[in-house]
């Protein structure tokens, strides 16, 4: 006996659209062994993902599936999460479509902590379009817009929706297929914004031009400069700046879930809200 | 959980319709029991085949990092497999530096 994952794919797409050797793939054979792991139905599992190579995503697996516009994947999440609160969702973006162009979906997504497993698929550039500087570039990459070597800053994605609000916030590479397919059994098992950065290759678009011809040589690199979360915490500060933490960042599993909020506006045009008084009124508002 | 049954008597079977050349699951084999052939019909040129199954230690590392669902690996309880031996080790080590095909006069040592 193997593992059979025809059962979770739509067969007439395949083979993938993906380059040879996409970490894509990986974070996709994970996911598809994570929901059997969990034994969730198919039926309710709704996949939304946005524009890019990760935007492929949705077309493969055999779930109820969204391909949605360039970075709103939160917004539509968020609305059929609303919608149908027993399922689960889950939106797959990569790092331009969830910090760039929709960035501000992805904060707001995490400030209301709705249950939705958020995975990111960081290749570090953008993939699709070839090679332009996305917001997750290492400085002194080279890009197609920035040919002396990337300048900007890059975004370290984790410490951004952790600071917004989101419960769960986990990170792993593709190069530790096995670690990933914990984390993303963790972050679905998790009622709350669960928000997973997977690390994945793009030797195609980054690694061509920045001396990583071939995949492995790019998954050497993302092993070089991940560490797991104990090793990373006792490294001192000037160190820490060499390396991404791995591991599960971030689980609170006590913080207030938005669909179980929203219950309450439902509640209410409804009629079934008792009459408040003054005192309650005070206590409920919190900054 | 989603099964299928497996090949009689078989650690590792592949599907070469899906299998792209990416080399990552040679890579990944820590035994030599993958290597790349030449596949003029294959896009890069090149395609999967297992040269020594016999070796295969069920890790499942190559299962797992194939990006297109090409690679199947039996499960432990229904195939006892190998112990990883340092022929098996060097085997390995020289896939690797022969651009991940197993050079072509390859001696068992």
């Amino acid at each position: 006996m193997a593992f059979n994952y025809d059962e979770y794919l739509r067969l007439e797409k395949m083979p993938t659209l993906w380059c040879w050797g996409c970490g894509d793939g990986i974070v996709l054979k994970a996911f598809v062994r994570a929901v059997d792991k969990l034994q969730i139905p198919k039926d309710d599992i709704c996949v939304v993902s946005g524009i890019g190579c990760s935007g492929r995503f949705s077309s493969y697996v055999d779930f109820n599936t969204i391909h949605t516009t360039h970075g709103r994947t939160p917004a539509y999440a968020t609305g059929v999460k609303l919608a149908n609160p027993d399922k689960t969702v889950v939106c797959v973006t990569g790092d331009g479509d969830a910090l760039a162009i929709g960035g501000n979906h992805t904060i707001h997504a995490a400030r209301r902590n709705i249950d939705i497993t958020f995975i990111v698929i960081q290749n570090f550039i953008y993939g699709l379009t070839n090679s332009q500087t996305s917001p997750t570039t290492p400085q002194g990459m080279w890009t197609v817009t920035q040919k002396i070597g990337n300048i900007d800053p890059a975004f370290d994605a984790c410490r951004l929706v952790e600071a917004a609000g989101a419960s769960f916030v986990a990170r792993e590479a593709v190069t530790k297929p096995k670690k990933l397919e914990k984390v993303i059994v963790e972050a679905l098992k998790h009622k709350g914004f669960a928000y997973v950065d997977a690390l994945t290759n793009c030797h195609i678009n980054l690694g061509r031009k920045n001396k990583m011809v071939s995949a492995m040589e790019t998954l050497d690199w993302i092993d070089s400069i991940t560490l797991t979360k104990p090793k990373y915490d006792a490294l001192s500060e000037e160190e820490k700046k060499k390396y991404l933490p791995t591991g599960i960042l971030k689980q609170d599993t006590e913080a207030e879930e938005y669909c179980e909020l929203y219950q309450r506006i439902i509640d209410a045009h409804q009629g079934k809200r008792a009459k408040i008084t003054r005192e309650e009124f005070d206590q409920k508002i919190t900054i | 959980m989603a099964v299928m049954t497996a090949p009689e008597n078989t650690p590792v079977w592949v599907n070469t319709d899906r299998c792209k050349a990416c080399d990552i699951c040679v890579d990944a084999c820590p035994a030599g029991v993958l290597s790349m052939r030449p596949d003029p019909h294959s896009t890069l040129g090149a395609n999967i085949e297992i040269v020594y199954a016999e070796a295969c230690i069920g890790c499942n590392e190559c299962e797992l990092s194939c990006p297109d669902f090409a690679i199947y690996v039996a499960e432990k309880k229904e195939y006892k497999f190998a112990k990883l031996t340092d022929s098996a080790k060097a085997r390995q080590e020289a896939i690797e530096k022969n651009g991940y095909r197993l050079p072509e006069d390859w001696k068992e040592a």
